[in-house]
């Protein structure tokens, strides 16, 4: 028992860390049940499970333990920032968001059942008439339908259930926003850091790239692609994530730029430290704050940016998500008006939420300003 | 003296009288939008163009030889007098007008006509996508047919095999002017970017308007054109402006003819009984030429299943089509059951099978047909279950291009039917240029041929598939052309049904003895009764149009050609 | 005389932009060669209804349009071209791409510029306004509706607009009019709403930033040293505040400028149905017309890169201790 024990603790320095050893374990564990979904059984879990599970892999793994750790210090933040009321109310409108993405889809109808017979049905309360042409008679028969509990929001064009297809909207627009900013901030930051501290040559090359993908306009960037290679829900989050790092990078270098010249890096540097552990150790937990407010502030870019491509029809078919939603809604503007109201109310609260928190966060990390 | 003043007074009267309601009825005012939001056209340099919305615009500026009224009769155009065919099938005779000018004042003659077949169409420089119109089969060979002159204003086009319905095409024939175009010939970039053709310059008195301008993606306009062949006597046309007005989707266009900013624009069958109630529009419900279809695959990578003539009937029985008229086109559709639109002079009804209404829309017996096929067992309680000869639940593939609202709708409900009688659908939303490319086109497994969309029997496409809803525009005038779709070397049989019998069918209707009408009636009704029993494909329905009017305008009479007089329409 | 080395800066800059260009147009011209749609698919689409053999259309139309040719022999011949003016010929509209875009750069232009004056005049007097009366109740307000500003998704705003104003109230025609002159007071109305529906999210931003840029400066100690001196307030806020707060806001409405083109501007261009840029660009992406995507894509690049040297220039003229070298 004692020599499995030490072999494990042997194999956890190598790899840094025992949490590092969990998460490779876990990860493992996830990547073989993915494998044996593609090529063995079919399904056994919805994509989007997937990435819940991997996100929150990560999070129990790298955010929570830091926090546990440095209590005192969240909470010396959280005072700061429970001061800003708009800030507080955001975070309870996302984790509401959070808790309706998870446990909503038990709760509702499927949002992709179609049924022609229920189309175009207002919310309770409300109702409309539509005409149906008689080709023997040639009369137009007029149908009123008013709305039933079954179907609280309404539905749309289909007979899909409004409230569900919104639910998988927040569940889209949660998974898009985490991951393509992740890969943006994570992108972002490798570049700044390392552009910022190997400076020269490096961050010459480094930054005239990010200045030709700076000059891209992005919106367009984003249409062509998806256009020319398909409309594929990860496919969009990469793309989204692959173009949108620019600004953080940035931000980031400008930031390390600054605390290269500092003395505790200049003291690590004395002591013959490597250059990747001064960058992973020292200058990367010190730029935290900055990309967590980033983070949060350009979460909403990308959750409209998603819902901008649905809008013009590029988004992904299988998937419903707020802009798709919008873009059926659209068309029934005049007679089914609550198909494009609700996503477009949900679109919007969502990245106020967000602008909230960020502008929060950013308020309390600052230790300039006096909250 | 007073009775003469009195006189010549009540002559002045009745002359002013009668002037002025000759020119209250028909004197040119008033701008006439057209609203779309089908998107621009490419180029009015028709004949590069790829859509049909480029030849419409250059349509308004000059005439094609003969057009069509609503019950098919022909109206002379360009043409003096209709196509004459020979005896033989082989040589037609076209003979144009001698009033006819280009913009610089000189005639326009058979020569214009000659030198756009052979020097534009047929050339290698301009490399023109349809000449297929206008090539023949000749021992082997592909072949075009020679035209040649003859006089000012007769032209001849030879074959030298025959084909009954070559005569549709020839009459939508337009030339281009001979004297512009010889400059350009042999440049295809500087006949593309020519100015004369890039800004109809060269029209003179072939349309009844003129070009103005255009400004991409909003308008098109035009402009009366006073010199009208057709209409220079009665002072036709009676718009002093003809504007197409390109809105960027339904709902603007829609509200633009709500508003009263246009004059007409199509509407869409859920909209249609909004605009009813409103009593300064007036709404048609008009046959058109396309017919939506659900197509099996009967090559190798589809289900086996669908090989069998009695499986594909079953599947047919269980979908309504009156259910999916009602549900999806707002009741503004008509079932189809072959291949020959009902608003052709071809459709024969008797001899037709009628899958999916009445008696053939049966889902029980359905399920009973597969049962007799084997593909589905008997269970305890005397119910019989759907599965494939694996004895596992059916699933199969249904394909078709995303974003058609249209499309999309058809493909869920016939999902919901088919569920109904125990097979899982999945559908599969496609973008266009991927269902053209991985499962329209085929090709031999481990092959080095090229994709097509036709390589023969045992030619798969690159993704698996077993059904695909599609829409084709037919000609009604010429449904033989159908035949690139069923026959055995048709270069639009995509989903690879091969049957000996209907490829001799499709031959004769094409051949000598179809010149007589009568004969080509038969084998039509032949055809169409062969066909709608094999169900290749399920023809599922034909749509109406809803076009909307402002209540102003007169002169229309609506149907399948209502356009043909349009230059007749005016302002009351 | 004092600034030589702006000169060489100026030079240098110049180099990368051409650099960056030259960068921009590769990737661009490489991405949609390289996607798998090609210009045959639209004669395709109509070969259902006309029933042609495919293969020889294909054929056809690649010859015509010299797709048939290797790739790099296609970009040689287009930068070659392009420096000889030639910017190319459209072939979604049949016409030159440089002809195009002047008959429709107008469009985006005033949109974008009156947007900009719209959203920085009200934008930086709020901001203004709340910095100086901080905590007020307008100061929250301004603040929330700032919030407001930035969130809502510019094109659902503009079609709420729509709906709103032109369909329930008639106030406004429910398309973009182009025959209306554009120096005429109709067509300022008619650029009320799409102006509003862009206007509001810069208009937040600037709200903003001008309001944070002022209270930074205003904790300063120059402010309590002019204010000692005696000088009105009106004169601290407006001369000596104001002038150190609106350097990073130049930038910032600077940049928006250039890149709102083919951004929000696009998305209420086709909202509105305003035959701008934006149009015309996500037009020609779906016709596969590389000539116009590629066009558009470096002219954009383009503004972007000499608004950012403008900028930067003007910073050393309004900060002189700002220095490149």
């Amino acid at each position: 028992m004692t020599k499995g024990l030490k072999s494990i603790t042997h194999i956890a320095r190598k790899v840094g860390g025992v949490r590092n050893l969990l998460f490779i374990l876990l990860a493992a564990l996830l990547g073989l049940t993915i494998l044996l979904d593609i090529r063995v059984v079919e399904k056994i879990f919805d994509p989007l499970v997937y990435l819940y599970l991997a996100v929150g892999i990560v999070v129990a793994l790298y955010v929570i333990p830091p926090l546990y750790t440095s209590r005192r210090l969240v909470q010396y933040y959280w005072q700061r920032a429970r001061r800003n009321r708009l800030a507080v109310v955001g975070l309870a409108f996302i984790l509401f968001l959070i808790l309706l993405a998870i446990i909503g889809p038990f709760l509702t109808a499927d949002p992709t059942e179609i049924n022609f017979e229920e189309k175009n049905l207002p919310p309770p309360g409300f109702t409309l008439q539509e005409t149906v042409y008689h080709l023997e008679t040639q009369q137009f028969i007029t149908k009123t339908a008013s709305g039933i509990w079954e179907h609280p929001l309404g539905t749309d064009n289909k007979g899909r259930d409004l409230l569900a297809m919104i639910i998988s909207g927040a569940r889209v627009s949660l998974l898009v926003g985490l991951f393509a900013t992740g890969i943006a901030i994570v992108l972002g930051t490798l570049i700044g850091v390392i552009s910022a501290y190997l400076g020269g040559k490096t961050d010459n090359v480094l930054m005239r790239f990010t200045d030709i993908m700076m000059t891209f306009p992005f919106f367009l960037l984003l249409v062509l692609i998806v256009f020319l290679f398909g409309p594929n829900l990860v496919f969009i989050v990469l793309v989204i994530g692959l173009t949108g790092w620019t600004g953080t990078a940035r931000l980031i270098r400008s930031e390390t730029l600054s605390l290269r010249t500092r003395e505790f890096i200049m003291a690590s540097k004395a002591l013959g430290a490597s250059d990747g552990r001064i960058i992973l150790a020292h200058l990367i937990p010190n730029v935290v704050s900055l990309i967590i407010v980033i983070a949060t502030l350009s979460i909403p870019g990308v959750i409209l940016a998603e819902a901008a491509l649905s809008f013009i029809g590029l988004g992904d078919p299988a998937v419903t998500s707020w802009g798709m939603v919008l873009r059926a809604g659209q068309q029934t503007l005049d007679t089914a008006w609550w198909v494009a109201v609700a996503p477009g109310i949900m679109l919007f609260l969502t990245v106020l939420a967000f602008n909230f928190v960020g502008d929060g966060l950013r308020d309390a990390f600052d230790p300039r300003s006096s909250v | 003296m007073g009775k003469l003043k009195i006189f010549v007074l009540l002559l002045m009267i009745v002359g002013l009288i009668t002037s002025s309601c000759q020119a209250a009825a028909k004197e040119a005012r008033g701008v006439y939008i057209s609203g779309t939001s089908a998107g621009d056209a490419e180029t009015l340099n028709w004949i590069l163009a790829a859509d049909s919305a480029s030849f419409g615009y250059a349509g308004h500026t000059i005439d094609s030889l003969t057009t069509y009224d609503n019950e098919w009769r022909i109206q002379l155009r360009c043409a003096a007098k209709d196509v004459e065919v020979s005896e033989d099938g082989l040589v037609y005779t076209v003979t144009i007008r001698d009033d006819l000018k280009w913009s610089d004042g000189s005639q326009v003659t058979a020569e214009d006509y000659v030198y756009t077949l052979k020097n534009l169409m047929f050339s290698d420089w301009l490399n023109y996508p349809y000449k297929s119109d206008w090539q023949e089969e000749v021992d082997g060979e592909t072949v075009l047919v020679t035209p040649a002159v003859v006089n000012e204003t007769t032209f001849t086009i030879t074959r030298q095999t025959v084909d009954p319905e070559f005569i549709y095409n020839l009459r939508t024939l337009v030339p281009y002017p001979k004297y512009i175009a010889v400059k350009y010939e042999g440049d295809v970039d500087a006949f593309t970017q020519a100015p004369e053709f890039n800004n109809l310059t060269y029209t003179g008195n072939l349309g009844p308007y003129k070009f103005v301008e255009w400004v991409r993606n909003d308008k098109f306009v035009l402009e009366r054109n006073p010199e009208y062949y057709l209409g220079k006597d009665v002072g036709a046309p009676y718009f002093k402006q003809y504007i197409v007005k390109i809105f960027g989707s339904p709902a603007t266009c829609h509200a633009a003819l709500e508003a009263r900013d246009i004059t007409y624009t199509g509407i869409d069958p859920d909209k249609v009984g909004k605009f009813k109630k409103m009593d300064w529009i007036n709404v048609h419900t008009v046959p058109t030429t396309g017919y939506l279809l659900m197509a099996y695959n009967m090559r190798d990578n589809g289900w086996e299943g669908l090989k069998h003539k009695e499986v594909r009937q079953a599947l047919s029985m269980a979908i309504s089509k009156e259910l999916m008229i009602e549900q999806v086109l707002y009741g503004f559709g008509e079932p189809a059951f072959s291949f020959i639109p009902n608003t052709s002079p071809w459709y024969i009804e008797e001899g037709i099978a009628k899958y999916g209404v009445g008696s053939l829309l049966d889902k029980e017996k359905a399920k009973e047909r597969l049962l007799e096929a084997g593909y589905a067992i008997k269970k305890a309680d005397g119910s019989i279950e759907v599965k494939d000869k694996e004895g596992k639940p059916l699933t199969l593939t249904l394909v078709t291009n995303a974003g058609n609202e249209l499309h999309e709708n058809v493909c869920h409900l016939i999902k919901q039917e088919l569920s109904a009688i125990g097979i899982e659908v999945e559908l599969k939303f496609v973008p266009w240029a991927t269902e053209l490319r991985k499962y329209l086109m085929n090709k031999a497994p481990g092959s080095e041929q090229e994709l097509r969309y036709n390589n023969g029997v045992g030619a798969v496409s690159e993704e698996s598939w077993d059904m695909l809803v599609i829409i084709f525009g037919s000609n009604p005038l010429s449904p033989s052309g159908s035949n690139v779709f069923y026959t055995a070397e048709g270069g639009l049989n995509f989903w690879g049904y091969f049957n000996p019998q209907v490829d001799e069918l499709f031959k004769r209707v094409k051949s000598e003895e179809a010149l007589d009408e009568k004969v080509r009636e038969q084998i039509y009704a032949e055809l169409s009764a062969l066909i709608s029993e094999e169900q290749p494909t399920n023809f599922l329905a034909f749509q109406l149009a809803t076009p909307g009017f402002q209540k102003n305008v007169r002169g229309i009479e609506p149907g399948i050609n209502m356009g043909y007089n349009y230059h007749l329409w005016y302002f009351e | 005389m004092k600034k030589t080395w702006l000169r060489d800066y100026i030079i240098k800059r110049l180099l990368y932009a051409v650099i960056i260009a030259w960068g921009v147009l590769t990737i661009t011209f490489v991405l949609v060669r390289v996607g798998p749609t090609s210009p045959a698919d639209k004669y395709l689409a109509n070969l259902a209804s006309r029933g042609q053999d495919a293969a020889q259309v294909i054929a056809a139309i690649e010859a015509r349009y010299g797709l048939d040719q290797p790739i790099y022999e296609q970009y040689i011949n287009y930068v070659f071209n392009l420096f000889r003016g030639d910017w190319g010929w459209s072939f979604s509209t049949s016409m030159p791409v440089m002809e195009l875009i002047k008959t429709h750069w107008i469009y985006s232009f005033q949109l974008v510029l009156l947007s900009s004056i719209f959203a920085a005049l009200l934008g930086i007097s709020i901001g203004i306004y709340s910095a100086v009366r901080q905590y007020s109740k307008t100061d929250y307000i301004a603040t929330f509706f700032s919030f407001i500003g930035i969130s809502i998704p510019n094109f659902w705003l503009g079609v709420m607009l729509i709906l709103l104003f032109s369909v329930q109230f008639g106030l406004f025609k429910t398309y973009y009019d182009t025959s209306i002159p554009l120096l005429s007071l109709a067509n300022l109305k008619q650029l009320i709403l799409p102006v509003i529906t862009l206007g509001t999210g810069m208009l937040a931003g600037y709200t903003r930033y001008t309001r944070s840029a002022m209270l930074d400066n205003l904790r300063k100690e120059f402010v309590r040293t002019a204010r000692a001196k005696g000088l009105p307030e009106r004169t601290v806020i407006g001369k000596h505040v104001f002038r150190n707060a609106i350097l990073p806001l130049i930038t910032i409405i600077m940049f928006d400028l250039g890149s709102i083109v083919f951004g929000g501007a696009y998305l209420t261009e086709i909202v509105f149905g305003i035959p701008g840029l934006g149009r015309i660009s996500f037009n020609a992406i779906f016709a596969d017309d590389y000539a116009v995507v590629v066009t558009v894509t470096l002219i954009s690049a383009f503004l972007i890169l000499m608004i950012n040297l403008i900028t930067d220039i003007t910073y050393t003229y309004l900060d002189p201790r700002i220095r490149y070298d």
